[in-house]
């Protein structure tokens, strides 16, 4: 095979996707904040609101304007404008009222950065307080003022099962059998109320990038964003332009989890570029205001009810899942269809009654983290089937598996279950931890003694599902070109943010046309370069642009073997592309691809060229809620940990992770990826909480919102692949990074409570929580 | 951060012009503190004056008679692997290890950290059990300021603006004086502290002489409990180390915070330092 | 204050003027194009600034550039020679120690200062060299598993 010089100088002469991991490692990626700066840039900073809910005027604007250096600011009042994908509760900048702490109020453009802020320092900010609406409970009560009192002015108003008077911003409901007559025949019937706290997202790099006002009015914008084309529309829309005139380019993601794909900031980098007569603007957001005011979280209120018959088969569930989003709806409404659809757990309820509401409160927006919610809900539903077992001296495993869902279960109308790998990955994280359920109170094998006498050991375990859902508007579309220059040029609308979607691609491509992974190279999302898809994010990217590039690379092969076809004067049904070379097994002709590039037809015309676009959309049915189902991940957890009680401190010694990703085309990068799930759950599971004081975020620091550390590892982690393949999948695979989370943390309550006792139903879980519980729980004996 | 003026003196003689009534100065050690307050305009200084030059300021000296000297810019790195450290102040040794992070102890200087009066201030607990003694300069003369004496609560000390710590000393204690370091913290790497102590154990001749106790996060300023060692002097029976532990409760005032009320500190410091004083007993009389 | 400075980055003398205020992470930045040290967080709290400073790993977000003159400063620039990637990069890439790549500088720089001290370390002497660098995707336990094969592959 000829050797190929790839056309970066730097590289060794690697595969992409080591070429990437290879920049990130000499420092040679261009994150946002790394880009070459455009002669002429200018530097923004944007004023945020302190007050969660007030009145607020403006002063010394214009002594602000007049400072040496500041080139242009620009207030809500200069640009009044709402945002939204489906519906505008945001506003660009906060025009006469704000909503919540953090909401933009105005952003300046200047020579420096210290101009800038010299600019934000001048203007004086007072505000009027109004009574603020700051939790659930709050915001549903009767006299409560409502967050938005002229949502009926908003556009997309109707789109939503809004009640925005009682501050519900979205309200979904599933229902399926009788839940009512299976209360009434049930044997045993547990309710609780769960909690879980807000969070952030909290990417190592934080939010930016740079903007450029084009002669043509135009706006080109470099912001390595996990959705481009859901940005340019929400955007344009904001500022009365069309889509094709908001050009995005985007690059590598120093992280995203959920943060990244709808608009926050993004929106002013684009406005105040159209007040700078066309010199370029950087807007980086410092690490406090990343905390504070871009997106969190939602928080969760969960209050379950299950029926079941004494012998442990489950008949009916009753959920209500009430979600703090903030003040802005328009982030989660994925989150809310995918937590209403997986709502029962993965349990074969006859009956089941799920209710999802969106509230509104004056605190920042809701974007969903990396798990949709999923994780949040299994939360309540793991820990409580682990009550009920134990209630009913059931085997915490064994009643799992006669209740668990199977493929061919028609529990949805509009899906029919599909077989799926979950009773496997609940044995093989059990396996892994070396444990064996028992009844209670049968003795089992006993956990390991504990190092010191006033520690005590304990397993658990959960189970999960997780809804791959996705509309019509999910899809993907791909360029792939072949040529001498380039060789073989990969052009997708999704962005790698760290989750080896370049890689998937390139493995793909390599596969498909029989090319050395060293000819492909993919490039990064610009939204100039080819037709619009919705969102290249989180869990469509597998699927969708794995169908894409299915279809591309098809096409891709034909038109290949047709030229060589029509060269040999040979049928293509009898030629091939193996290693790098056309092949025709009848009579033995061989064809470098690499000559049929640079040498064509040989006859002196120019060398082909083949170029393929193709999109997938996946089809939709009848738009009912069910009708998005492709598929559910499933996911199983086991945790053994180690409970201080004098302190309530929690050690994790063991956590086991199993996720059936149908084919794992690459098994060490999925395990990677399942192992920083676990990390993450870990450490929203023990740490992690957005603590808000009078609406204001307290947590603006790594040191208040303390994330996981190498100190705060499992002892030991296990991460588990089980491949039970999803015919309707590229290859038979489905998608991973979204589903990781669900399940640990309830597995490691689950284990809290074999080893000390108590059950803590909110999260997170804290050595103080546990510390009162048990004391508690001395009180009582 | 707003603009300041930098200077980096070689000796102390050389920082006396800038220490004066009339300009704001800060003492940069390893800036770890004092650039964070400087970013959050919570210090507006006019001049950072670094002491990292300043000849002696970088000693450790030790000497069985005489104990240990630490010069004011050593930094926290040196106390987590120095050898005198290791073996002739263990407390110190293991209680350095595990503060905050490599990158900042390789720049937090001791006189900075001691001087950074936080009531959960790690460093100072294994100081205060070893009877680590200030000596600092200023213009007017020196002085020695006994650590204890050191905090006078909600992040004061007793020096004056114009002084600056030159070195700790540490006097020496017998071989086998054995102390133990315990935190409770949100995250394993130690932030937010909850509570923490050091207990130190002095040994002479197969003897327990006398015991230190220091106490964090549970009151003001990080303190010893001397009416509470008193009780456990000697090899303390099981009465001896209930009225102990009953005296460190009356003399502790744990302030609620946000991740930890003020009940939940006490009993957690309580409860560490029950565990660390049968510990101590338990590896002394099987030693 | 305006200062002359020189700074021997990655074995190169350079001579610059700073301000007194500005930070070792601006100078290397923005006035040395070196922008693979990055900026996460300006609190030393979060370690993708990490550089070697004189050998001893620091959060160059927290020394001002002006306290490092006449220093030695290793930035994840110069770990690689024109030949080859450091052993370290390379394992890095083999087990799957980057994911975003944001913290992969700071981890490669606490790294080294951590061989350079121990050279075979042990897992927890890895996890406590490492406590200074977060890292949000949770790739924890390949960056450990990635260190400790480069450990072993130095002679």
């Amino acid at each position: 095979m000829q050797q190929v010089l790839i056309r970066k100088p730097h590289v060794i002469g690697k595969p992409f996707p080591l070429i990437e991991a290879q920049k990130k490692l000499t420092g040679m990626t261009c994150y946002a904040g790394d880009l070459e700066t455009l002669p002429g840039m200018l530097h923004a900073r944007v004023l945020f609101s302190t007050r969660p809910r007030a009145r607020f005027q403006l002063k010394n604007l214009e002594d602000a304007r007049q400072i040496p250096g500041v080139v242009a600011l620009i207030t809500g009042k200069d640009h009044q404008a709402r945002m939204g994908y489906t519906i505008k509760d945001r506003e660009l900048l906060a025009v006469e009222q704000v909503a919540y702490a953090g909401q933009p109020l105005a952003i300046v453009a200047a020579e420096t950065l210290a101009i800038a802020d010299a600019a934000l320092a001048r203007i004086e900010v007072h505000y009027t307080d109004l009574p603020a609406v700051l939790d659930i409970a709050q915001a549903l009560a009767p006299d409560s003022p409502a967050v938005h009192p002229h949502y009926q002015q908003y556009p997309g108003n109707d789109a939503l099962n809004a009640r925005p008077e009682q501050n519900i911003a979205h309200a979904l409901t599933f229902t399926r059998g009788d839940t009512e007559q299976a209360f009434a025949q049930a044997d045993v019937i547990l309710e609780r109320t769960y909690t879980a706290a807000p969070l952030q997202h909290a990417p190592m790099e934080t939010h930016g990038g740079m903007a450029q006002a084009q002669p043509d009015g135009s706006i080109t914008m470099w912001m390595h964003i996990q959705a481009p084309f859901l940005q340019r529309r929400i955007i344009a829309e904001a500022l009365g332009m069309r889509p094709e005139q908001i050009r995005i380019i985007t690059g590598c993601v120093g992280g995203s989890f959920g943060g990244k794909i709808f608009v926050s900031i993004e929106a002013l980098l684009a406005a105040i570029a159209l007040h700078t007569n066309g010199r370029s603007v950087r807007l980086l957001l410092t690490r406090e205001e990343e905390f504070g005011s871009v997106f969190m979280a939602p928080a969760m209120q969960a209050r379950i009810k299950m029926a079941a018959t004494q012998t442990g088969r489950l008949l009916g569930i009753q959920a209500t899942y009430d979600w703090n989003i903030g003040a802005s709806v328009d982030a989660s409404l994925f989150h809310l269809q995918a937590v209403t659809l997986a709502g029962t757990g993965p349990y074969a309820f006859p009956n089941a009654e799920i209710h999802t509401n969106a509230i509104y409160t004056n605190l920042l927006p809701a974007a969903p983290l990396r798990g949709l919610g999923i994780a949040q809900i299994h939360w309540a539903i793991e820990q409580h089937i682990a009550e009920l077992a134990e209630m009913l001296h059931q085997n915490p495993l064994t009643m799992r598996q006669w209740n668990l869902i199977k493929g061919g279960d028609q529990l949805f109308p509009n899906f029919t279950m599909h077989a799926n790998g979950l009773e496997t990955c609940g044995l093989q994280v059990l396996n892994a931890i070396k444990w064996k359920p028992t009844r209670p109170q049968q003795s089992e094998t006993p956990a390991p003694p504990a190092l010191k006498s006033d520690k005590k050991v304990g397993r658990g375990m959960a189970l999960s599902w997780s809804p791959i859902i996705l509309s019509d508007q999910c899809g993907s579309s791909i360029t792939l070109r072949l040529d001498k220059d380039n060789l073989c040029d990969i052009v997708i609308d999704g962005v790698d943010i760290g989750q080896g979607l370049y890689a998937f691609a390139t493995q793909l491509v390599s596969f498909e046309i029989n090319i050395p992974v060293e000819w492909i190279t993919v490039q990064p999302t610009d939204t100039a370069k080819h037709p619009a898809y919705w969102q290249a994010s989180y869990h469509n990217l597998m699927w969708s642009t794995g169908h894409a590039l299915l279809k591309a690379t098809a096409q891709m092969k034909q038109e290949i073997l047709r030229f060589v076809g029509a060269l040999w004067n040979e049928p293509i049904t009898g030629l091939d592309i193996v290693d790098g070379e056309v092949i025709s097994y009848a009579s033995r002709r061989k064809l470098p691809l690499m000559t049929l590039l640079t040498e064509g037809s040989g006859d002196g015309t120019p060398p082909p060229v083949f170029e393929i676009k193709a999109m997938y959309r996946p089809p939709n049915i009848d738009g009912a809620i069910d009708s998005l189902l492709q598929s559910f991940a499933t996911t199983a957890y086991a945790a053994e940990v180690e409970v201080d009680e004098t302190t309530g401190g929690v050690t994790i010694l063991q956590l086991a992770a199993a996720v059936d990703v149908g084919h794992a085309l690459n098994p060490e990068s999925v395990k990677a990826q399942i192992k920083g799930g676990m990390i993450q759950s870990v450490s929203y599971t023990l740490l992690e909480e957005m603590v808000f004081e009078d609406g204001i975020p307290q947590a603006v620091n790594f040191c208040d919102y303390p994330i996981a550390t190498t100190a705060d590892m499992p002892r030991q982690l296990h991460p588990i692949v089980v491949e039970v393949p999803q015919r309707s999948g590229p290859y038979g695979a489905r998608d991973l990074s979204n589903h990781v989370q669900a399940g640990a943390a309830p597995a490691i309550a689950n284990a809290i409570y074999r080893a000390v006792g108590v059950r803590i139903r909110d999260l997170p879980i804290t050595a103080q929580r546990i510390y009162d519980a048990l004391q508690a729980k001395k009180k009582e004996t | 951060m707003n603009a300041f003026d930098y200077v980096r003196p070689p000796s102390l003689e050389e920082t006396r012009r800038y220490l004066t009534p009339d300009k704001r100065v800060s003492i940069l050690g390893g800036g770890t503190t004092l650039l964070l307050e400087i970013q959050n305009n919570e210090v507006l200084p006019e001049i950072l004056l670094d002491v990292k030059s300043i000849a002696g300021f970088h000693d450790v000296r030790y000497h069985h008679n005489h104990g240990l000297k630490l010069g004011a810019a050593v930094n926290l790195q040196h106390l987590a692997t120095g050898l005198e450290i290791r073996r002739h102040y263990p407390l110190l040794h293991q209680t350095a290890q595990k503060l905050a992070s490599p990158q900042i102890r390789n720049r937090a200087t001791i006189g900075g950290s001691v001087a950074w009066a936080s009531p959960t201030s790690e460093l100072a607990a294994p100081m205060l059990c070893y009877d680590a003694v200030c000596h600092t300069w200023s213009p007017r003369g020196t002085r020695t300021i006994p650590i204890n004496e050191l905090y006078v609560g909600n992040y004061k000390t007793t020096l004056a603006p114009d002084e600056i710590i030159t070195h700790l000393h540490l006097p020496s204690f017998p071989a086998r004086t054995h102390g133990i370091y315990q935190r409770q913290t949100v995250r394993h790497d130690g932030r937010r502290m909850i509570a923490a102590m050091a207990v130190l154990a002095i040994r002479k001749h197969h003897q327990l002489v006398n015991w230190r106790i220091a106490v964090l996060g549970v009151d003001d300023r990080p303190k010893r409990i001397p009416q509470a060692e008193v009780l456990l002097e000697g090899t303390p029976g099981e009465e001896a180390i209930k009225q102990a532990l009953a005296v460190v409760r009356e003399n502790i005032h744990p302030q609620d915070v946000v991740y930890a009320r003020s009940d939940y500190r006490q009993a957690v410091l309580m409860g560490l330092l029950e565990r660390s004083i049968r510990t101590t007993i338990k590896t002394l009389q099987d030693s | 204050m305006k200062h002359d400075i020189q700074l021997i980055i990655n074995g190169d003398t350079r001579t610059l003027a700073v301000e007194s205020e500005q930070t070792l992470l601006e100078v290397l930045r923005e006035d040395l194009g070196l922008t693979g040290v990055k900026h996460g967080c300006s609190t030393g709290e979060c370690g993708a600034c990490s550089v070697l400073l004189n050998g001893e790993v620091v959060n160059s977000c927290m020394v001002l550039a002006v306290e490092a003159d006449q220093a030695d400063i290793l930035t994840v620039e110069g770990l690689a020679t024109d030949e080859a990637l450091h052993p370290l990069q390379k394992s890095f890439i083999d087990h799957h120690g980057v994911q975003c790549g944001y913290c992969a500088s700071g981890m490669l720089i606490s790294a080294k200062a951590l061989l350079n001290r121990t050279s075979r370390p042990h897992e927890d002497e890895i996890r406590e060299a490492l406590v200074g660098n977060l890292c949000r995707c949770g790739a924890y336990a390949d960056i450990i598993k990635s260190i400790q094969v480069a450990s072993r592959a130095r002679r």
